[in-house]
């Protein structure tokens, strides 16, 4: 739940990608971290292995400037993809306010997809929220692969799979690249604050 | 797809796979294509390419290995604990945040420095049994069971905590070294006076609850709640106005028999009673209601 700081007109809220392991969650704040720097305030954070895989968290705190006479502050995360952190997306998850679903198009992934997002809305549901009703956007990545010729399923696939039933706004993208990375996360901003401003009626 | 093309995408595939570390899907990618090229012994340069396909797999698996071997939860510089303890504690409540910190770290494997934050704590003599039950949980994950219970000992002769607190540390620590199939003889403390056992039940903070509505217009649906106040074990929830069908299933005197009370050291389940109500005469929340319930068991 967002922090809304009534005297100094602060709102802290939090987004978090969720995803299967290796899917391009830490891509994504990687290119958001480059390519908005303006709105960055503070360097991003990343826990990592060896092999790039993300242990804990990547943390990046943005400032988007004042909404509607309120300064809006966002931290963005990421959390572990591997299945065997499972308490460690958990503890990620808490107070959440919106989250960023990034699906990978590989077809060989299809399996961690479904996986990740039911491990999604089983955390969730322990803390009492729905998938249904929080603020998400799922992203499609990883769809450059394809001009190298590797195995990737087709939007309507993954949009069959992982979104008949959520029905949310989804976005393709390849993170690496930049695209699609950041009409994502402008989607997902404004379903979280819509979402807000319905809880905390600052904006009227 | 010839055999010669399906063997080159197969070996395509596991290099893609390589660079993305699927490191699984690579080794399967290069498996298949070694099995094709093994069992074509017409196919050119057959025994170069097997040993060439068996020399990426070797690869891909000393990188299986070296994920392996690494440690789930390495021990984390200053900078990133003082992050983590930061970002997960989320009470306004400046003692209850230090706990959630402190619990916070643990959690991510930090346990010397949450064993550091929990005695400070404990020095503070902020919420001392449960303190002093995480410091216990620490060292046996952290450290060993010896030192939990040379811990348990040293609590014994010195006074950050009472009587009845020593002894339901002495109870807690002897279930988990039960837990752990060990059998500890742990010295006693002195039996506490009547009254003095339910010394620290009051000072769990809840935070929030969630409950399932026994009755009314909403039944069976479960409802999370803030805690806006909190005395004892009575509790304050504020229920909006316009809720009515809300108001209406929790008429004083509902007994609540599904109730999960949220507090720093974790959730657990109770039962209780819906006191009464008021309405709010000033401020932000004027003209929405305060809740009180009675929770009287966990």
């Amino acid at each position: 739940m967002a922090n809304f700081n009534l005297k100094q007109r602060v709102i802290e809220c939090k987004i978090v990608y969720y995803g299967p392991g290796r899917g391009g969650k830490t891509t994504n704040l990687e290119y958001v971290f480059k390519a908005f720097r303006k709105y960055t305030s503070g360097d991003m954070v990343s826990i990592d292995t060896k092999g790039d895989r993300t242990l804990f968290f990547d943390f990046l705190p943005m400032g988007l400037g004042k909404i509607r006479g309120c300064d809006v502050m966002l931290q963005l995360y990421t959390v572990p993809g591997q299945q065997k952190y499972s308490s460690t997306r958990k503890m990620v998850l808490k107070g959440v306010d919106g989250v960023v679903f990034v699906a990978d198009s590989l077809e060989v992934r299809r399996k961690a997809n479904l996986l990740s997002l039911k491990d999604l809305q089983q955390n969730l549901k322990e803390m009492n929220l729905s998938i249904f009703k929080l603020p998400l956007v799922v992203q499609y990545n990883k769809r450059d692969l394809a001009e190298e010729g590797m195995p990737i399923m087709s939007e309507e696939q993954m949009e069959q799979d992982l979104n008949s039933k959520l029905k949310v706004p989804s976005f393709t993208a390849s993170a690496l690249k930049g695209d699609g990375v950041w009409p994502t996360l402008k989607e997902c901003i404004k379903l979280t604050m819509i979402n807000l401003n319905k809880e905390l009626k600052w904006a009227g | 797809m010839s055999e010669k093309e399906a063997i080159k995408s197969l070996i395509k595939q596991g290099e893609l796979y390589f660079k993305q570390s699927l490191l699984n899907q690579s080794k399967e990618a290069y498996q298949k294509a070694l099995e094709l090229i093994e069992s074509n012994e017409k196919l050119p340069n057959r025994e170069k390419l097997i040993q060439v396909i068996q020399g990426k797999i070797k690869v891909v698996e000393e990188n299986l290995n070296e994920l392996e071997a690494e440690p789930d939860q390495p021990e984390l510089s200053e900078e990133l604990q003082k992050l983590i303890q930061k970002r997960f504690a989320f009470s306004k409540n400046e003692e209850t945040a230090a706990f959630e910190g402190a619990m916070a770290l643990a959690k991510f494997g930090q346990y010397e420095q949450a064993l550091e934050e929990f005695h400070k704590l404990l020095k503070k003599g902020v919420m001392p049994l449960v303190a002093a039950k995480n410091i216990i949980t620490c060292m046996l994950t952290y450290a060993s069971p010896d030192a939990a219970i040379a811990q348990y000992i040293q609590w014994t002769s010195q006074d950050v905590l009472s009587k009845p607190q020593l002894n339901q540390v002495r109870v807690y620590l002897k279930s988990l070294l039960e837990k752990k199939g060990m059998k500890a003889e742990l010295p006693p403390v002195i039996k506490p006076k009547k009254g003095e056992e339910e010394e620290e039940e009051a000072v769990i903070d809840i935070s929030s609850i969630t409950m399932t509505i026994p009755e009314g217009p909403r039944k069976g649906e479960t409802i999370e709640l803030d805690v806006s106040f909190q005395m004892d074990n009575n509790i304050s929830v504020v229920i909006a106005a316009d809720q009515k069908d809300l108001l209406k299933s929790l008429k004083t005197g509902t007994r609540l028999t599904d109730i999960q009370c949220y507090s720093p050291i974790g959730f657990f389940n109770g039962s209780g009673m819906v006191l009464g109500r008021t309405q709010i005469q000033e401020g932000p929340k004027k003209g929405d209601y305060l809740l009180d319930i009675a929770i009287d068991a966990g």
